[in-house]
């Protein structure tokens, strides 16, 4: 057992200690992150309430809501097109597998800096601002793509982006365990791509499709670093949960109105989306119930 | 190549056209805008703006400006001692966890599985707020022991999980001799079975590796001082104070700072780091 230990002690020290004294603090006023539990003030589920009646908040439920279902529904219907196209026999499969999965192996930091700074940019030398200038596109050339107006959506498909090889990469290792003969004994029948993609992949990769939005969700939930390169000081139209409570907890701005810290609010969203996380996942398993598939 | 046999590839290609669209269009704006910032790196601030990228020769000086004076060279240290530091800890915990638990029954195994799979999926703000107190504690805020132990017990659970998997499928047979010519279970593991693994674990090592290289939030919130900050981290705040001085040569130079280190490995070992992911998220 001297195996286990360590990795049980890990464990306990990022896992299950934090989770349960997150929960705990999220009842109580804490003033500073470092105060022992005698400095805490129970106040029942006042920082639950008061986070609900913060519009703010509520904005950033919503965004990752969009965030989790519109990006979700692009990126994984791009990951599958992908997928079935790099299975189709193209060419140097091999290559294009590991171009559209570049980003994801690329710090995030930079890869929002290359959309910001310049396929978004405003200035002449912007990507899309010179592409739709050259062909005559008045109108999208003078979009503001990281302006009130446009700024999420820009958001979104430039993450999509980075994560359309990520899911790429998982349905198409599930779609090459599909054994061959079931596509060619069907060929001989007749059917047609549409046909055998409908009723032989989708329902032999659902397992991977159930892993994909799993890991979505989680990233979703999660989301942090894109919003903070897009508006790097928090605004209602890219705030996130994380977002604020990186700002609650660990921010100096206006979020700590007049010196009010209150830890207990951060950690209350963290609870939030924990909680959010098991409905979430109970749900997938209601929808879509984990089989055993044998091929 | 014969007439015959260039145009039967043709004919076997044609159908693909659109599909080969695609790819290319993908293709073009991954050059143009990876090319262009690389350009834009080797020149003048005023050349960027006047559209004349390169006119005025190549500028290597907005990188060394970047490595001295923007503090690059610590952060790429930085980044890199996190990193392996990190990586290296992470194996010697999970590898003798992944065997116990691959290998033997014992009461609760499935129990542990399904806790460490469970713990994959906790939101890293439910843990952040307790781990800054605890490390304020300690006195280990201001040190980079912080961020090295936060990233090793952060990745122990897909490791252990990753591994377990890799050790059930090693021939128990080999184990067994082992036993029979008097190794005991300890040398066993470490003679025979951990040799074995090595594949595997070269590759959760190369997923680790640059899942923490790239790491942000924690580095973020812990790495709270110039001589900390990882390359991520140090980019962030690069930029937002570029942005006001108006060095955008010296900004896109940071960024291929913090960009070539995993496109570089990412180009050597693409196989390898594909299979992480996809030997991660599907199970066997």
């Amino acid at each position: 057992m001297v195996c286990l230990t360590p990795a049980l002690l890990s464990f306990l020290f990022f896992f299950l200690y934090p989770v349960l004294r997150t929960l705990l603090m999220s009842f109580y006023q804490v003033k500073g992150i470092a105060d022992g539990m005698s400095l805490w003030e129970y106040i029942g589920f006042s920082n639950y309430i008061n986070l609900i009646g913060s519009q703010l908040f509520r904005q950033s439920l919503i965004n990752i809501f969009k965030i989790w279902f519109i990006g979700g529904i692009i990126s994984v219907f791009f990951a599958t097109l992908f997928a079935v196209i790099l299975t189709s026999g193209v060419r140097f499969k091999a290559f294009w597998r590991s171009l559209i999965y570049l980003p994801n192996t690329i710090s995030a930091v930079a890869i929002a800096t290359m959309w910001t700074q310049y396929a978004y940019s405003n200035q002449d030398f912007g990507l899309l601002k010179s592409l739709f200038r050259a062909l005559g596109i008045r109108a999208l050339a003078d979009i503001q793509w990281t302006g009130p107006r446009f700024i999420f959506t820009s958001m979104l498909i430039a993450f999509c982006f980075g994560s359309v090889g990520y899911f790429m990469l998982i349905l198409l290792a599930g779609m090459e365990r599909i054994p061959k003969e079931l596509y060619e004994f069907s060929r001989l029948e007749g059917a047609s791509i549409f046909v055998q993609f409908t009723r032989i992949t989708l329902p032999l990769i659902r397992n991977v499709f159930r892993t994909c939005i799993v890991l979505w969700s989680v990233a979703a939930f999660n989301f942090f670093v894109w919003a903070q390169m897009f508006s790097p000081i928090p605004v209602p139209e890219t705030i996130t949960p994380v977002y604020y409570l990186y700002n609650v907890v660990f921010g100096s701005s206006m979020f700590a109105a007049g010196g009010n810290i209150n830890v207990g609010v951060g950690a209350a969203i963290g609870a939030i989306l924990t909680i959010l996380v098991v409905v979430l996942y109970s749900a997938i398993n209601l929808a879509i119930p984990e089989k055993k598939l044998e091929y | 190549m014969s007439m015959t046999n260039l145009k039967s590839i043709l004919k076997k290609d044609a159908p693909l056209t659109p599909v080969y669209i695609l790819l290319l269009i993908w293709l073009l704006f991954s050059i143009v805008i990876i090319g262009w910032i690389f350009a834009a790196s080797f020149s003048t601030t005023r050349e960027i703006f006047t559209g004349t990228l390169f006119k005025s020769g190549i500028h290597i000086e907005n990188y060394w400006n970047a490595l001295v004076n923007q503090n690059f060279a610590r952060y790429f240290f930085n980044s890199f001692v996190y990193t392996s530091t990190a990586s290296v800890g992470i194996i010697l915990i999970s590898a003798p966890a992944a065997y116990v638990i691959g290998r033997m029954k014992f009461p609760g195994r499935k129990l542990l599985i399904n806790t460490f799979l469970v713990s994959m999926s906790i939101p890293v703000v439910m843990v952040v707020i307790p781990l800054f107190a605890v490390m304020i504690r300690l006195k280990l805020i201001g040190s980079m022991f912080t961020l090295i132990i936060l990233y090793i017990t952060s990745n122990v659970p897909f490791t252990v999980y990753f591994l377990t998997g890799f050790f059930s499928t090693l021939p128990k047979e080999l184990e067994d001799s082992a036993l029979i010519d008097g190794c005991s279970l300890y040398q066993a593991f470490w003679r025979i079975m951990l040799p074995l693994a090595q594949p595997g674990i070269i590759t959760v090592g190369i997923f680790n590796f640059m899942a923490i290289w790239n790491e942000y939030f924690m580095a973020l919130v812990f790495a709270n001082k110039t001589e900390l900050r990882t390359l991520a981290v140090g980019l962030q705040f690069t930029i937002q104070s570029m942005r006001y001085v108006g060095d955008w040569a010296g900004l896109f130079a940071a960024v291929i700072i913090v960009f070539l280190p995993t496109f570089i490995l990412y180009i050597l070992l693409s196989q390898k780091i594909i299979a992480g992911i996809t030997g991660g998220a599907i199970k066997g």
